[in-house]
C-alpha cells in the first residue's frame, strides 16, 4: 500500500484527513511512529499516523516530516 | 479579585514538551508564587484552541494555542516575569513562542478580540495585524525567541477563549472518588457533582438531564462551549450515552 506521496520534496499523505483506517494501517506499518502529545490526538486508536509527533496538518492532509 | 487570561503559542517542535504543559506548569507556578506570599489565586483548566493550518503559516505539527484563567490581585509585572522566565526556559530550541497577558479588569474591546481570533482559525494573520490589536487593548503581547510568530497565535487564543465556544480542554475529565482508568457509568448529576464537567451534551448540541446515565470509557475529555467546561457525548448502537470519541472532540 502507498499511503504517502512525494511532492515538492514533502511526503504527503494520500487519504485526507478523515480516513481512519488508512491513517492507523499505515501507523502500523512505520518504524518511525512517535505518539503525539495527547491533546493534539484526534484518533482514539493511539497507533495513527493521525496521532503521530511527525505528522504536520495540511488543509487536506497532512505531511509526514520523518526523513526517511 | 483581578481575572486573567494568559495565552502562549508556538513553544515546542516535534519530540518535546507540548505548549499545553507548559501553560499549565506556568499556571502552577503562579499559583505557588500567590501561595507564597499569602495571595488567595485560582487557575482554570487550559483550554486549547485550533487555528489556520496553511503553508504559509509557520508551526511545528499543530498550530494551536493554550490558554488559561488567573484568579489574583497580583501585579502584572509579576505575572510576566514568572511567566516568561518559564516560558524561555521550556521553550523547544526551534520554536518561535509568544506570550499574551489580558487583565479582564481592565476596558478593553472584547468583540475586537474575538474577531482576531475567529479570523485566525481561517485565515493567515501578520506579526503586526497582532502587535497592533494588542497595543490598541493594553494587552500584554511579547515574543521569546525565533520569529517570534507566537504572538499570533497568543493573541487568537485570548479572543478564542473570551469567545467561550472554541477549544478542547486539555487533559482528561478526572472524577472524583473514582479510578481514573477503569470504565464507568455515571449519571449527568453525578458527572457534574465529581468533576470540573459544567455540563452534558450530545453531538447536535442537546443538552442532557441529570437523571440520564453516561457509559464513560478510555480517555474522557471536555470542549469549552459557552463559556462552560462540557462533556461531550453520542450514542452508541445499543443507544447508550457515551463519552464522545477524539474523532468527535476534532471539530473544537
Amino acid at each position: 500500500m502507498t499511503w504517502f506521496t512525494l511532492i515538492d520534496d514533502k511526503k504527503l499523505f494520500n487519504f485526507g484527513i478523515d480516513d481512519y483506517p488508512q491513517a492507523r494501517d499505515a501507523a502500523q506499518s512505520c518504524l518511525y511512529f512517535i505518539e503525539d502529545d495527547e491533546d493534539e490526538q484526534i484518533d482514539n486508536v493511539v497507533r495513527s499516523c493521525y496521532n503521530c509527533a511527525y505528522r504536520r496538518w495540511l488543509i487536506n492532509s497532512f505531511e509526514c516530516k520523518h526523513q526517511a | 479579585m483581578t481575572q486573567w487570561l494568559i495565552c502562549i503559542d508556538d513553544t515546542d517542535d516535534i519530540g518535546t514538551k507540548g505548549t499545553g504543559e507548559i501553560a499549565q506548569e506556568i499556571g502552577q507556578l503562579l499559583m505557588d508564587y500567590c501561595q507564597q506570599h499569602g495571595i488567595v489565586s485560582s487557575v482554570s483548566a487550559v483550554t486549547r484552541h485550533q487555528l489556520f493550518v496553511h503553508p504559509d503559516i509557520p508551526y511545528t505539527s499543530h498550530n494551536s494555542a493554550m490558554c488559561f484563567e488567573l484568579v489574583a490581585d497580583i501585579e502584572q509585572a509579576i505575572i510576566y516575569e514568572l511567566a516568561v522566565a518559564h516560558l524561555i526556559t521550556e521553550s523547544a530550541a526551534k520554536a518561535d513562542p509568544g506570550i499574551a497577558i489580558l487583565n479582564l479588569s481592565t476596558p478593553f474591546d472584547q468583540q475586537a478580540l474575538i474577531d482576531f481570533g475567529l479570523s485566525a482559525k481561517q485565515q493567515v494573520k501578520t506579526k503586526q495585524q497582532a502587535y497592533e490589536l494588542a497595543q490598541s487593548q493594553q494587552l500584554s503581547l511579547t515574543e521569546h525567541g525565533g520569529t517570534g510568530q507566537g504572538v499570533i497565535g497568543a493573541i487568537a487564543g485570548i479572543g478564542l477563549r473570551l469567545f467561550g465556544n472554541d477549544g478542547r480542554v486539555k487533559g482528561q475529565v478526572h472524577f472524583a472518588g473514582l479510578d481514573k482508568k477503569s470504565d464507568k457509568q455515571l449519571t449527568v448529576a453525578d458527572i457534574i457533582a465529581k468533576s470540573m464537567v459544567d455540563k452534558v451534551m450530545d453531538l447536535e448540541g442537546a443538552i442532557l438531564t441529570d437523571d440520564q446515565v453516561i457509559d464513560l470509557s478510555g480517555k474522557v475529555k471536555a470542549v469549552y462551549h459557552q463559556h462552560q467546561y462540557t462533556l461531550l457525548v453520542y450514542r452508541d448502537e445499543q443507544k447508550t450515552w457515551c463519552n464522545a470519541l477524539k474523532q468527535h472532540l476534532k471539530q473544537y
